[in-house]
């Protein structure tokens, strides 16, 4: 079908235009920043972005500052979060959907109370508690808390429950045991459901503010979203340094997000429509 | 089922639902019990004090700084919150329009919200500071404002507000927009073909066709907003630390500090249970709405 382009498609397109220049601004701002010549003058908005430009900041950032031990810190802690998260999850929702036994509902309605408890509201016993467990300061303190959660358990067993049961049952007449059957045939049909799971569990763990800030003590525990702020000094009036670092964490995100942008709109529409 | 095998389905259960159990009772569950009984302790960083019955409770009722936290927190939730769910729906409307942009009107929106929020909260710090930043220069540049007039986003007891409200709209709003778009696309093509048979202006169709099946997207993200808006923490923390003063301090913050930075973990645990009550009925009537809207 073809519209006609009337007066208010144009009024509107500008309006679209108008804010996406408002939404990409800042970001565009500071990429152009860290191209930036530290303590260039700056008399008006456009000397941020006009030449002379400079590739040396990032290197500079990269080689004598802490971001690249903080990056890895993210990267484990989100990698490990979210391949825990997966399989601890997707064992016990198979269980609850696909292994009849008494008390399953009891179980699953213990499990649903946790979608009640809002984590930073517990945030004080959960530190009294990890450290009770001499787990602060360490990689284990900040990735064990994040993984059993209630939505994604709840978003895998109405998956699992689906699935139909024939096909588990010919796998265990062949002889296969349960975990083969979890692993051979269960595990390869519910690859959406995993995948929508895994972007749910990265971005979580790769934005965890609250938890990490309490729970990193040393400097080469922080990760990313606890160190960047580090690099605002209390009187600083530089602004190349910081934005650099800033995109340096930022960049493989976004270009992560832009080649997978329909996957993971996709993940995080459907965990949050069904969740 | 035999009963061999029965036992046998048990215990596989059993071990498949364990680790799962595990940490979620250790993690989330025993957390909520552990935090009541800090709460009617003295309780330090160190650990338990002595035991004071319900005085942590008693002592928050008279506490100026815990009601200037709960009331900061909830002006942020009335002034973000409107703003999330309008907004919002319009970027998605603008965003699932049939033009050449579609594509990247919906990553541009997006993309702030895949800043983690220090680098989104650092670069709106610079942003809104005064004299080299983003928003003074672009006001001076287009003459919306004086070259004399130097506005302190980040001081000023009332201009802090919007920088605060602003960049939470501008870093967390893409969800909520993708939220809309899904329901957008499901509202059939049809439905609006009848209504231009019918000779229904665009105007028409979007206040009686389209709002009105949005609705129940509508409440679902203002309940969700709700309920992260009354989490705020990070943000305000990172750009203002609370200030001017104590004039942007939000609960958690406070929470925080009384834990961490006074020491006072007892305090900090009955405090804890305001905010949580507050989440609790709040995420219940948005259960109770997602649930009647997919019946």
């Amino acid at each position: 079908m073809i519209k006609k382009k009337t007066p208010g498609y144009w009024v509107l397109n500008v309006i679209s235009i108008f804010l996406a220049v408002l939404f990409i601004g800042p970001v565009v701002w500071a990429l152009a920043v860290s191209f930036q010549i530290e303590g260039k003058q700056i008399v008006s908005v456009f000397d941020w972005f006009t030449p002379p430009y400079t590739l040396q900041n990032y290197p500079e950032i990269v080689m004598n500052s802490s971001v690249p031990t903080w990056l890895k810190n993210s990267l484990i802690i989100a990698v490990v979060t979210t391949g825990l998260t997966v399989i601890f999850s997707a064992l016990a929702a198979y269980a609850l959907a696909k292994l009849p036994f008494k008390g399953s509902n009891v179980v699953f309605m213990y499990f649903m109370l946790g979608l009640m408890v809002p984590g930073e509201a517990t945030i004080v016993p959960l530190f009294i508690t990890v450290n009770g467990m001499h787990l602060i300061d360490s990689y284990a303190g900040m990735i064990l808390p994040s993984i059993a959660g209630s939505m994604t358990l709840i978003i895998m067993v109405s998956f699992f429950k689906g699935l139909p049961t024939e096909l588990l049952e010919a796998a265990r007449i062949d002889g296969a045991s349960e975990l083969k059957t979890f692993f051979v045939i269960a595990l390869p049909l519910s690859k959406t459901i995993i995948s929508t799971v895994c972007i749910f569990s990265f971005i979580g763990s790769w934005n965890n503010y609250l938890w990490p800030l309490l729970c990193a003590m040393s400097e080469e525990l922080f990760t990313l979203p606890i160190g960047i702020p580090t690099f605002a000094g209390t009187y600083t009036v530089d602004y190349v340094r910081p934005l650099t670092a800033s995109m340096v964490a930022s960049l493989p995100m976004i270009i992560i997000y832009i080649i997978f942008e329909k996957q993971i709109v996709a993940g995080i529409t459907a965990g949050a429509v069904k969740g | 089922m035999s009963k061999a095998r029965k036992r046998r389905t048990f215990l596989t259960a059993v071990a498949f639902i364990l680790p799962f159990f595990i940490l979620y009772t250790v993690f989330t569950i025993w957390p909520v019990v552990q935090g009541f009984y800090v709460s009617l302790h003295k309780w330090g960083l160190m650990g338990k004090q002595s035991f004071i019955g319900f005085d942590n409770y008693a002592k928050f009722i008279g506490d100026k700084n815990f009601w200037k936290a709960l009331k900061a927190t909830t002006f942020f939730v009335i002034i973000t919150t409107p703003m999330l769910v309008i907004l919002a729906m319009v970027l998605a409307m603008l965003a699932n329009r049939v033009t050449k942009m579609k594509k990247s009107l919906r990553i541009i929106f997006y993309l702030p919200s895949v800043l983690s929020v220090s680098v989104a909260s650092f670069v709106a710090k610079y942003v809104f500071t005064p004299y080299r930043g983003l928003v003074n220069g672009v006001l001076h540049a287009t003459g919306i404002l004086a070259a004399s007039e130097e506005p302190q986003w980040l001081q000023d007891p009332n201009l802090v507000w919007i920088t605060i409200s602003v960049m939470t709209v501008w870093w967390t709003i893409g969800f909520s927009m993708l939220l809309y778009l899904s329901a957008l696309q499901d509202i059939s093509f049809d439905i609006y073909e009848a209504a231009m048979i019918d000779g229904a202006t665009s105007k028409q169709q979007l206040f009686y066709i389209t709002i009105p099946l949005l609705k129940p997207t509508i409440w679902l993200v203002s309940l969700l907003q709700l309920i992260a808006c009354f989490k705020v923490f990070g943000q305000i923390q990172l750009i203002t630390g609370g200030g001017p003063g104590s004039t942007t301090r939000p609960l958690i913050q406070y929470i925080y500090e009384t834990a961490f930075g006074k020491n006072n973990m007892g305090y900090a645990a009955a405090m804890s249970y305001v905010l949580f009550a507050i989440l609790l009925v709040l995420s219940i009537v948005q259960q109770v709405l997602q649930n009647r809207g997919e019946d």
